[in-house]
């Protein structure tokens, strides 16, 4: 393969290309929108965004494969003076948000039928998603909050998109009051790192603090710990945790999914890049906090908390919001076991790869539940009893993307927990490989309970599958046939996840 | 005469525990927001005295940018808030629970 960018085949600033494809591809939509407001034609609509993502995804798949950023072909490239960075990891994450966002916009085809405001919803994914695709390139604290808002500000619109609907209203206004909290939060905690570095670039603030300059170790201290809490908040770990089942349960299936899956892996690239970049360990240990260990205790909370209030649920749609902050916490132990690990880039690497099989398996669960509520189907677990004798295909996909989300050797979630596994024992993190295992066999226990229903509780007779609509099905097949083929050919991944991760270290 | 750097971080504390307390005891969305203005205004404090205090202009020009982000918080959240209202006739965020919280 030539490398592009730095063989001067391509210009630097091509390196951007799969989130300019993102924000294009949104100002296509709102043109769209303004020579035909009234339309009802979704299928131009979601057409015209699933080639946007599909490009993204395609495009960063083509510099990843290509070795754009990574250390072979010249290192990380480094954009607008070094505001922005693409790299290995970031182009990892943005391929990521792409495939989950064309996934969304297919199911929505189908989901949002006869809905007003179509245009508007699509290019709100779309920026969102360019935010998202920022947050992963984004190599300062001043790119990473505007980033950050620009991805949050298009969600809490999307979470209230049903505007008539009680639940989704709720929802909204949740999910947007935690949300400004947090952001102010976050951007007090940046504006406190500033006043005891006087730099937002992460390296630059790294090079201050490892010199000794730094004004006041306190307050750097308490800038750090609220920068967690920004970034907690964007991946629905503990503490800032409880918008999370509100914000899934009311909000549009499909968004539900875009924001479980994607929203929480563009904060973890944040995180990834702020703390190993900005905070790296070696310098911040013994100068101000060592976040090693909060990072380990909110995995550990997160984990149990997310799985144990995911055992007691009885909607589904809810199961599943528990369920992803239970897998916040599993992708948290990368960062957790950073201090004490033999092998960093392969810890965080495990991290890396856990989000995106988690991208597939979690968004076509959450578009399982879009198609069940599109056939009218009830929200607990008893509604969805007997579904698999008239919806064997998707009841099949379904089935796969459970275990998978469980962590059995039937998708590509195996063999990420596995990993996540293997780091946690290779850093001798005893407490964090326990609370992994005890609550992936835990989750076992709830998963297992849509799975009998759907294939061995008798059908109550109450409903009739009427359509099979054809948007909805081929993003639920096209994620497990993907969720699938991950186990198989996780190689690959696996390999570019620890040569990403490597550049960080 | 430079105002010692220590009373500016004291202001900002102070301000953005004004906003927490709001955030924390009242139930009305609009005071909500207001509210959450205060917190990223006493971010901005901290931006602009440090910028001065160190001698570059990083810390002015992004607080310009949290000022243009707070107007499209509040752009987005006064949306939020109006169809709050069209669905609950209330703007008390207490009483908008058709979902367990």
């Amino acid at each position: 393969m030539i490398p592009l960018q730095s063989a001067d085949v391509l210009p630097q600033w091509t390196a951007l290309a799969p989130a300019l494809a993102l924000a294009t591809t949104a100002l296509v939509l709102f043109v769209i929108d303004s020579i035909d407001p009234d339309s009802m034609d979704s299928g131009l609509l979601a057409g015209v965004s699933t080639i946007g993502a599909l490009a993204s995804a395609g495009i960063s798949g083509w510099f990843l494969v290509a070795g754009t950023g990574m250390s072979r072909t010249g290192g990380a490239i480094e954009l607008f003076g070094g505001q922005l960075v693409v790299d290995g990891m970031a182009l990892f994450f943005m391929f990521v948000f792409a495939s989950v966002l064309a996934l969304v916009t297919v199911a929505s085809y189908d989901y949002l039928e006869g809905q007003p405001h179509q245009a508007e919803y699509y290019s709100l994914m779309l920026l969102a998603t360019t935010g998202m695709a920022l947050m992963a390139s984004a190599n300062s604290l001043a790119t990473a909050f505007v980033s950050l808002e620009l991805a949050s500000l298009p969600s809490f619109a999307l979470v209230a998109f049903l505007k008539n609907n009680r639940g989704s209203v709720e929802a909204g206004l949740k999910y947007f009051l935690i949300g400004a909290l947090s952001s102010s939060v976050f951007v007090y905690g940046i504006s406190l790192v500033y006043a005891a570095t006087g730099r937002l670039q992460l390296a630059a603030i790294a090079d201050v603090i490892a010199s000794g300059e730094a004004l006041d170790p306190g307050v750097l201290g308490v800038g750090i710990l609220m920068i967690v809490g920004g970034v907690a908040y964007k991946t629905a770990s503990v503490p800032f945790h409880f918008w999370a089942p509100e914000a899934y349960e009311g909000a549009p299936a499909p968004v539900s999914g875009f924001l479980s899956s994607a929203s929480k892996a563009a904060g973890f690239v944040l995180a990834f890049r702020i703390f190993t970049v900005a905070f790296p360990l070696d310098v911040i240990t013994g100068v101000a906090v060592d976040w090693g260990v909060a990072f380990t205790a909110l995995a550990v909370l997160t984990m149990t908390l997310g799985n144990f209030a995911a055992a007691t649920q009885d909607t589904v749609k809810r199961m599943l919001a528990y369920s992803s902050i239970g897998h916040a916490g599993y992708a948290l132990i990368g960062l957790a076991v950073l201090s004490g690990a033999a092998d960093q880039s392969f810890a965080l690497g495990a991290s890396m790869m856990h989000l995106l099989v988690y991208g597939f398996m979690n968004t076509g669960a959450f578009l399982f539940v879009a198609l069940a509520e599109y056939w009218g189907v009830g929200r607990t677990f008893e509604d969805y009893n007997g579904l698999a004798t008239q919806a064997p295909i998707a009841c099949t996909a379904m089935t796969v993307f459970l275990f998978s989300l469980a962590g059995l050797p039937i998708g590509g979630g195996f063999w990420s927990k596995y990993f996540l596994l293997v780091a946690a024992t290779g850093a001798s993190a005893w407490l964090l490989a326990a609370a992994l295992i005890v609550n992936s066999a835990l989750s076992l226990f709830y998963y297992s309970r849509v799975v009998k229903a759907m294939w061995i509780e008798e059908p109550d007779g109450s409903f009739e599958v009427s359509s099979y609509p054809t948007g909805l099905y081929a993003a639920v097949i096209t994620a497990g046939v993907m969720t699938f083929l991950l186990l198989v050919g996780f190689g690959p991944v696996s390999a570019t996840a620890t040569d990403a991760a490597a550049m960080l270290f | 005469m430079a105002v010692p750097a220590e009373y500016y971080l004291v202001l900002s504390a102070g301000l953005f525990c004004v906003g927490l307390f709001g955030i924390l005891t009242r139930r009305n969305a609009l005071i909500f927001l207001m509210s959450v203005e205060l917190m990223l205004n006493a971010a901005n404090i901290n931006l602009v005295a440090f910028s001065f205090q160190w001698g570059n202009l990083t810390g002015q020009v992004f607080s310009l940018f949290t000022m243009a982000l707070a107007a499209a918080e509040v752009a987005v959240g006064i949306g939020i808030i109006l169809v709050l209202y069209r669905n609950f006739e209330d703007l008390d965020v207490t009483k908008a629970t058709t979902m367990r919280w």
